[in-house]
């Protein structure tokens, strides 16, 4: 094949997915960067819907609640799910592994709008768990547990638990025995061993799944919006109410960039984890 | 002692883990209107119910047609770049690849709202296609990262033996490339598969009446509070089980025991 | 079955990438689309009318006026061919262009209660844009085994502590401003920005007592729930539809008043199917269809005519006999301008954020 058809052929293939990514990825942000810095209220060029959100300090608090709410997730989801993670990969015998990790992908082919409503039930003062821990004598009265910030973390731990696992268990299972078997042979106990071997082996896992978590946490609506009960608002709930109140895309498009910018940042701090190789 | 506390707190997080799902599946057997204890069933009222309506069966099936349409697409046009980027010399490689996968990083909910704005902006009508568009655009990106990572180069020395014995491209491709990377295609479209088949924001911003499931349940829940949302949750479970155990026998049956 | 409606729509999507780029493709002559409130997404309101008229109808459904006509404005002309609005706002959408003349005489305008016709609202100049059919009370919804009923007689319970943490407050900002300033004296009628410090600090006031503030459905989910115990903006919308579960649930209109809720049909001047829009407007205003859009699964209201075909069970879940008395003491929603509005809403915003 010569080099000038082998370099059509190159482009041939891969002109498609750079199309799409350009019309339908890359065009609709530039146009949602134009649309922001038009005011609904009218007055042409502005830069009034960003000023907006750093002057007025109910805007501004989302930003706050929700990076709040996103690095708890975050945090929690990953000290749960590595102790978990590992139990499957060392503890649980290798035919049974599989089973396991099914059994624990399971119960998310629920659909995820029903899953928030019905932990929105389950946390009810009413509810399963306000009545097993009455039934059990560890409640007196029903505690106040739905329509919180709780309830939200609650909600996204329930889902991010099960992505973190995957990721933390694919690593792990990637790990030779060998470097456990040589760092104690070097004399270090199981904790060192740990701190020095283990978790730098595995920080890559870790930082791929808290990278998804806080991505996928951030930019949610339903959670906070099922189980938060409007005591709070989080940006995606802020977003969209500019356009469910009243069709402001102005507004709605300068908030989802200042979200955009955050997310940015993140992936920034975890750029160094998330390369994709060949194999 | 390990074992002990390994093996109760695997069941504490196996329980965190299946409490909302058994609760659901519970309490879409309530007899009465509130899925609240006490458990008043078993009673099938609302699986009736949800079986006799038309816009929970028809998001059923909007959402089947819109996950399997825009899985084959997004592998499809993952599979074609990542094996130009694999096996052509491209000018500016690493940012074009920078490009493809950027969407990852991206909040379906920008996504969402930036496709609006601009077919709004250009007068395109919402539909299931703009919401489809939408799920190509979060899907792509992931197939690509599956299918590129797999490209190894012992596969373009098959290639290149096949085009040595006069294959045509397009045959290279087809017939020697692709069930080569057979497994990484069908991880990409499964794996869209289940991401559009659960996408909410972006169907509920592109959609007009014709619409998914997850967002004619969204509509179901502001629309009265009872059971049924739970039958059709515990619906979709079982439509989900039956296809993950599809996925175990196809993918895995080549698997020694 | 399932793989031949599976098989239509495959084509039926693959014409449709076709169509793109062409008109619409979904107004067709036997479907009349309908921007609406959850009440008539109802079947059991539909239905009767899909089936006499060989038609399907498409609805979208809003909460509030704002996000009503913010979905109008995404559209294309002629997408939508009804609209259900408050009748505060029917001037809203005439002053935008998007509504036909309604045909009087076509319409039972004379069996409509007398106090609910609200010509004042619905005719603009000299012609009608709008016809109510359903209206209620924002006011104070409750259970009255867990609350005292007395104390839901005054506006005073709305900053009051007694019941803190047993409150929720239902998630639309101008009914439950209305009941804020009414609850200090002012009429909500007269509503001008120097009302809002006030009336912020009644709305703040009323979150520090609130466990939720709650949409429609999340609100029946509360009460139903035992989440709360009052439900600040409810009314017989909510206690009624889950009245036959619950008998406890009550509301009552306060010696101050209450806000006034009432919706109204209106056409599109844009509509490609004004005969079956009309057919639709006059089926939704018959006995019958009044009686069901009384009832329907979402939220029950009052009917707007008094001759819909509701029995007597379903008569006293709703009051019917009380309803002249509580009229009196009624004041409709607050009708701002579009700058107040805009502000109302930070208000409203800045009592979300508040802890």
């Amino acid at each position: 094949m010569s080099a000038g058809r082998q370099s059509l052929a190159g482009w041939a293939s891969v002109s498609p997915a750079l199309l799409w990514t350009l019309v339908f990825f890359a065009a609709p942000f530039a146009a949602m960067a134009a649309v922001s810095l038009f005011p609904k209220d009218g007055g042409g060029f502005s830069l009034a819907n960003y000023t907006q959100f750093f002057a007025n300090p109910s805007y501004w608090r989302a930003l706050t609640n929700s990076l709040e709410v996103t690095l708890i997730v975050t945090a929690v989801s990953i000290l749960l799910a590595y102790p978990f993670a590992w139990i499957l990969a060392f503890v649980v015998p290798e035919r049974w592994q599989r089973l396991a990790l099914m059994l624990a992908v399971l119960p998310f082919w629920t659909s995820y709008v029903v899953r928030s409503y019905s932990w929105l039930l389950v946390l009810a003062e009413k509810g399963a768990v306000n009545n097993a821990l009455i039934h059990l004598g560890l409640l007196a009265e029903p505690i106040q547990l739905a329509n919180t910030r709780a309830a939200t973390v609650i909600g996204f731990v329930h889902f991010f638990v099960m992505l973190l696992t995957l990721t933390i268990f694919a690593n792990l299972k990637q790990l030779s025995p060998n470097y456990r078997k040589a760092a104690a042979d070097l004399g270090a106990g199981p904790i060192r061993s740990f701190i020095h071997v283990i978790l730098p082996l595995t920080m890559p896992g870790i930082m791929v799944g808290a990278f998804l978590t806080f991505v996928l946490a951030i930019g949610d609506y339903i959670t906070p919006q099922i189980l938060g009960g409007n005591n709070e608002l989080l940006m995606p709930q802020l977003i969209m109410m500019q356009i469910g109140r009243r069709g402001d895309f102005a507004s709605a498009s300068a908030l989802s960039i200042i979200l955009m910018a955050v997310v940015t940042v993140a992936y920034l701090l975890c750029a160094r984890w998330l390369k994709i190789e060949r194999a | 002692m390990a074992r002990i506390v390994s093996t109760l707190y695997a069941a504490a997080v196996y329980g965190f883990i299946f409490l909302p799902v058994i609760v659901l599946v519970l309490f879409s057997f309530q007899a009465t209107l509130f899925p609240i204890p006490p458990f008043t069933g078993p009673s099938l009222r609302w699986y009736e119910a949800v079986l006799r309506d038309a816009r929970l069966t028809d998001g059923l099936l909007n959402s089947m047609l819109v996950a399997v349409a825009t899985s084959a697409l997004a592998t499809l046009l993952g599979f074609l770049s990542a094996w130009g980027f694999a096996r052509f010399h491209m000018p500016a490689s690493a940012l074009m690849r920078g490009l493809i996968t950027l969407p990852l990083t991206v909040s379906y909910l920008i996504i969402g709202m930036g496709l609006l704005i601009l077919f709004n902006w250009i007068g395109i009508p919402k539909s299931l296609i703009t919401a489809g568009i939408g799920h190509v655009v979060i899907n792509l990106p992931l197939c690509f990262a599956i299918i590129y990572s797999q490209m190894g180069d012992h596969q373009a020395n098959v290639e290149r033996a096949a085009r040595d014995l006069g294959a045509k491209e397009w045959q290279v491709l087809l017939l020697v490339t692709a069930p080569m990377l057979w497994p990484a295609l069908f991880a990409s479209f499964f794996l869209s598969m289940t991401f559009s088949w659960d996408e909410f924001v972006i169907a509920f911003l592109l959609t007009r009446f014709d619409t998914t499931l997850p967002v004619e349940i969204w509509n179901l829940l502001r629309a009265g509070l009872n059971p049924k949302t739970n039958a059709v949750g515990s619906l979709v479970f079982g439509v989900s089980i039956v296809l993950a155990i599809v996925f175990e026998l196809v993918a895995f049956r080549k698997r020694p025991a | 079955m399932l793989s031949f409606r599976l098989g239509r729509r495959l084509a039926g999507a693959s014409f449709g990438i076709l169509a793109l780029y062409g008109a619409s493709a979904a107004n067709a002559a036997d479907e009349l689309n309908a921007l609406v409130w959850c009440d008539h997404s109802d079947p059991n309101l539909l239905a009767p009318f899909e089936e006499a008229n060989g038609v399907k109808v498409n609805v979208k459904e809003f909460e509030g006026t704002g996000a009503g006509l913010a979905i109008v404005e995404q559209s294309q002309p002629g997408d939508w061919d009804v609209m259900v609005i408050d009748s505060i706002d029917v001037r809203r959408g005439v002053d935008r262009g998007l509504f036909a003349e309604l045909p009087e005489d076509k319409l039972p305008l004379g069996d409509l209660f007398p106090e609910v016709r609200m010509d004042d609202m619905t005719v603009i100049g000299g012609k009608r844009y709008g016809i109510t059919e359903k209206f209620g009370y924002n006011t104070i919804g409750f259970n009255k085994s867990k609350v005292d009923a007395a104390d839901m007689q005054s506006l005073s319970i709305l900053t009051n502590d007694k019941y803190k943490g047993r409150v929720a407050i239902y998630d639309y900002y101008l009914p439950v401003i209305g009941l804020a300033a009414m609850s200090i004296g002012k009429k909500t009628a007269d509503l001008t920005e120097a009302d809002l410090p006030a009336i912020k600090e009644v709305l703040l006031k009323m979150k520090a007592n609130a466990k939720a503030v709650t949409d429609v459905v999340s609100s029946q989910t509360a009460l139903a729930t035992g989440e709360a115990d009052i439900l600040v903006g409810g009314g017989e919308w909510v206690s009624a539809v889950i009245a036959k579960e619950n008998p406890d649930l009550d509301f009552s209109v306060p010696d101050e008043g209450a806000v006034l809720w009432s919706q109204s049909l209106a056409m599109f001047k844009d509509s490609k199917n004004p005969d079956l829009a009309l057919r639709f407007i006059q089926y939704v205003l018959s006995p019958e269809g009044q009686a069901r859009l009384a009832t329907s699964s979402c939220y029950w209201g009052m009917p707007a005519n008094a001759k819909a075909a509701l029995n007597d069970e379903q008569k006293a879940i709703l009051r019917f006999a009380e309803q002249p008395e509580f009229l009196k003491r009624a004041q409709p929603y607050p009708a701002p301008s579009e700058e107040l509005d805009k502000k109302m809403q930070d208000v409203w915003t800045e009592m979300l954020q508040a802890q």
